[in-house]
């Protein structure tokens, strides 16, 4: 990790590292094994479609990467807040309907975005 | 561009350089009458179909897709409510003299009463002009399953005008839905290459009127037509026209036909029926354009939806609510949901009577429009009718782009690319939706930094709460402290001891919202609580909010009473990871025998997930305190961040070891096991922290994920209703 960062961050960014580490272990490899897609998030640090960065999250590779998707067309992509994001991935919101509330953009194939669910995201533990 | 502006025509849509746009009134009527309204069934030309004919051409008897009734409609459509269709019908009919759109029924139609022995993927060219032009068509179509289509010559079929325009229209659109993936070029191609060998000239223009006016219409339409109960009643009013063959091209005798059936008040009821959608659509046009947003989603949903033939599904409280949802019977704000304020019923059927005095002249008059316009004069009525607002609506909404996964979805649904339990997902997500609604209220209340009393309280009114607390605290029951702190703070709410511990009850319950509520309060009458600060840090870290935990662990270097000086002061507002981090450095080396100066570092280092520095910090720390069960804790979590989980486990254990009803160790070991992909092993854990303190969100919805993961849907119901004696009777630890 960079030690020269400042305060302002995304709360994605740790979840997006944890990933990262999440998908050396077994049970990363699985589930790259298993789900087999690449996915890119737009996060918004406050309102959805602003100032977004963006991740790959590519589970044929089993990689985590800052940036846009350069290698193709990932299968699915999606945006949503920052916070959004959490909940998802935590649980607390569901992915279905984040989509209804219009909380989250999606594009690219369904079935893919189907996949995209909380249980490909680690759970951070807490102290 | 979202394919539903391709079908409709949207103003998204004329293609540059594409002397084929689909933006014709034609192509939007066809869309509007054939499909049952459904994008669905659109979607199921793409599938290869099968290929028979009937020998009457009502193609459409008792072969539409049984559409299914969609629960929670309260606006039963009789089967007459569908006359404007047959209006249309009647139109397309005229226009084509029914060989296009018999052609067309035949493409549509879906599978699933046809064996697919008579698929054919190449076009028959022998038979009837008809079947001649059903079968290529088919072959465009199959194209885009990659069987190449082939310019084929073909006998002289005797196209009309209306038809060449049709099939030019509808093949460019449908090459788009084809070949979105493709370049605009290649479609182009295949369009030319079809239309070439039918011998269309892919120049002629018929331009309908401006794009896009005709999406409400077509909304309307889908709405309508997606309530319909059992089998098609469109196809009820093809079939009749089929059997009256003469009156295709009168109208008249149409409305004389409708009359017969349903007396000519039919029509004014028919528009206080649909009243309601009419009404619905003031409302969008009205609401907010984030709202808009969800409600096309979800209108298109409904729609598709609508589709599933799966009985437990049409009847599941979710597919109601998308219903409802859809028509803006109710939406959802701020994650409430609410139900929508509709205009009075009555007033736009009320107005629509007398701006046309009647359902007798509005029959008449459209008949008598009908003939002179054709139905696109209709349809340019309609739209003049409602103004230069729906073009406004129009554009601000096609700007938003919210129209591409529920196309897509009700795409891929039509594909099969779910499989079966995608119905079941859904309603789930609802059941889910549910649940998240009843603990809403309370989270974004806690979620704002207010603390949430508990409703009933039994130690309120007792002589000493605090140190009840503090006893029950110290005996690890954990929940039973909350309520007695809580009586303490309600009784004395400057007390930060009583909100300090309380901070800290609810942090080892799992519980960070809570724990955050409270520790601001005990902050607010201790500013320089080193506890109360550190514990803050804590719990901002877990919650991953970087910025304010940093200003508190900066906070606890600054207040502290030995390390103070080695802090420029008042840097609040301009704080850097790396001076902070370098502060604490400065710290212990001053005295690397004092533990908390290494647990914050330890947190610190979390915060920067420099992990193995953290587990360092925690694990000199604890040579120091070994004894201190939040500490190994913290070492456990830190391990289990960065994927030690093995070891993580085993710190997690000397925390139980040292405080048995430590809810948040069991929680972590749940998430240690889970993330190890143990999900059976994790859900015994998070079954025993929330025996411990049902009220931990966390492990509820971390429970949710394993038990999916560990195939135990059957448990969802159990964990959804929070039956705990279920769960432990299933998941013993």
């Amino acid at each position: 990790m960079s030690s020269d960062k400042k305060s302002a961050q995304l709360k994605s960014d740790a979840l997006m590292d944890q990933m990262k580490l999440h998908l050396t272990t077994d049970a990363g490899k699985a589930l790259t094994k298993k789900i087999g897609l690449v996915y890119q998030l737009n996060i918004a640090p406050k309102k959805l479609g602003f100032n977004e960065e963006s991740y790959v999250v590519d589970l044929k590779k089993g990689e985590v990467k800052k940036g846009r998707y350069e290698e193709g067309k990932p299968d699915a992509t999606f945006s949503f807040t920052d916070d959004d994001l959490i909940k998802i991935a935590s649980g607390k919101m569901n992915p279905q309907i984040a989509f209804m509330r219009g909380a989250m953009k999606i594009k690219g194939s369904i079935s893919a975005a189907q996949k995209f669910t909380p249980d490909i995201f680690p759970k951070p533990a807490k102290m | 561009m979202a394919m539903r502006e391709l079908v409709t025509g949207g103003a998204a849509c004329a293609v540059p350089g594409s002397s084929s746009s689909s933006s014709n009134p034609l192509g939007a009527l066809a869309n509007a009458f054939m499909g049952s309204s459904s994008k669905t069934q659109e979607r199921l030309r793409e599938i290869p179909t099968s290929t028979t004919i009937p020998s009457d051409g009502s193609a459409y008897v008792g072969n539409g897709e049984p559409l299914s009734v969609l629960p929670g409609s309260e606006l039963d459509h009789p089967p007459q409510l569908n006359a404007q269709g047959s209006a249309f019908l009647e139109g397309f009919h005229s226009a084509d003299q029914n060989r296009l759109a018999d052609v067309w029924d035949e493409i549509q139609r879906p599978q699933v009463n046809f064996p697919l022995e008579h698929t054919q993927l190449q076009p028959d060219m022998h038979g009837p002009p008809q079947r001649v032009l059903s079968s290529f068509l088919h072959s465009f179509v199959n194209s885009s399953h990659g069987v190449p289509f082939r310019p084929a010559s073909l006998p002289v079929l005797g196209l009309s005008e209306g038809d060449k325009r049709c099939i030019r229209d509808r093949s460019s659109i449908m090459a788009r839905h084809f070949f979105a993936d493709k370049s605009e070029d290649f479609i182009n191609a295949q369009v030319n290459a079809l239309l070439s060998s039918l011998e269309i000239d892919n120049d002629i223009r018929a331009r309908g009127p401006v794009p896009g006016r005709f999406r409400e219409l077509e909304e309307y339409w889908n709405e309508s037509q997606g309530m319909r109960h059992g089998p098609n009643p469109a196809d009820g009013w093809v079939a009749e026209f089929a059997q009256h063959p003469i009156g295709h091209r009168d109208p008249s005798t149409w409305v004389q036909s409708f009359e017969q059936e349903h007396g000519a008040n039919g029509w004014a009821s028919e528009f206080e029926h649909e009243h309601a959608q009419l009404a619905s659509m003031d409302h969008m046009r009205g609401a907010t354009v984030s709202n808009l947003a969800a409600m096309e989603q979800t209108r298109m949903l409904a729609n598709t939806l609508a589709q599933n033939n799966d009985p437990k599904f049409q009847n599941s409280k979710f597919f109601q609510f998308v219903s409802k949802m859809s028509r803006g019977e109710i939406t959802i704000e701020d994650n409430q949901i609410k139900p929508a304020t509709l205009s009075a019923p009555g007033d736009w059927a009320t107005e629509y009577q007398q701006q046309y005095s009647g359902g007798q002249t509005w029959a008449d008059q459209f008949v008598h429009e009908e003939l002179s316009k054709g139905p696109s004069g209709w349809v340019n009525e309609f739209a003049a009718e409602r103004g230069h607002v729906d073009d406004e609506w129009v554009n601000e909404f096609s700007k938003l782009h919210v129209n591409d996964w529920a196309e897509e979805f009700g795409h891929q649904v039509a594909e099969g690319a779910f499989g079966d339990s995608s119905a079941d997902n859904w309603a789930n997500a609802y059941d889910e939706y549910l649940n998240e609604q009843t603990a809403l209220k309370q989270q974004s209340e806690s979620s704002h930094g207010v603390y949430v009393f508990s409703d009933l309280n039994p130690y309120v009114g007792h002589p000493n709460p605090l140190k009840e607390g503090q006893e029950l605290f110290r005996k690890g029951l954990l929940s039973e402290a909350v309520l007695a702190l809580e009586a303490e703070v309600l009784k004395n709410p400057d007390n930060a001891e009583g909100w300090r511990l309380l901070g800290i009850a609810h942090a080892e319950n799992d519980d960070d919202q809570q724990a955050i509520a409270a520790m601001m309060r005990a902050q607010e009458a201790d500013p320089t609580n080193l506890e109360v600060l550190l514990a803050l840090g804590v719990s901002h870290t877990n919650e991953l909010e970087q910025a304010a935990a940093l200003k508190y662990l900066y906070s606890w270097l600054r207040h502290h009473p030995k390390y103070g000086t080695v802090v420029p002061p008042d840097q609040l507002d301009s704080l850097y990871y790396a001076d902070v981090a370098s502060y604490f450095n400065d710290a212990a080396r001053m005295s690397p025998d004092d533990a908390d100066v290494h647990i914050v570092l330890g947190v610190l280092y979390n915060l920067s997930r420099e992990y193995d520095k953290a587990i360092e910090s925690f694990q000199t720390a604890l040579k120091l305190k070994p004894r201190d069960y939040s500490l190994w804790n913290k070492l456990g979590a830190t391990q289990a961040n960065s994927v030690q989980s093995a070891d993580a486990i085993l710190a997690y254990q000397q925390a139980l070891d040292l405080k048995p009803n430590y809810v948040r160790a069991w929680a972590n070991m749940g998430i240690s096991y889970a993330n190890q992909g143990l999900y059976e092993e994790s859900i015994r854990y998070y079954v025993r922290a929330l025996s411990m303190n049902p009220k931990a969100d966390n492990a509820w919805q971390y429970l949710r994920i394993s038990l999916s993961c560990a195939s135990r849907n059957d448990m969802l119901e159990a964990c959804d209703s929070r039956s705990l004696d279920v769960l432990q009777k299933e998941f013993p630890l």
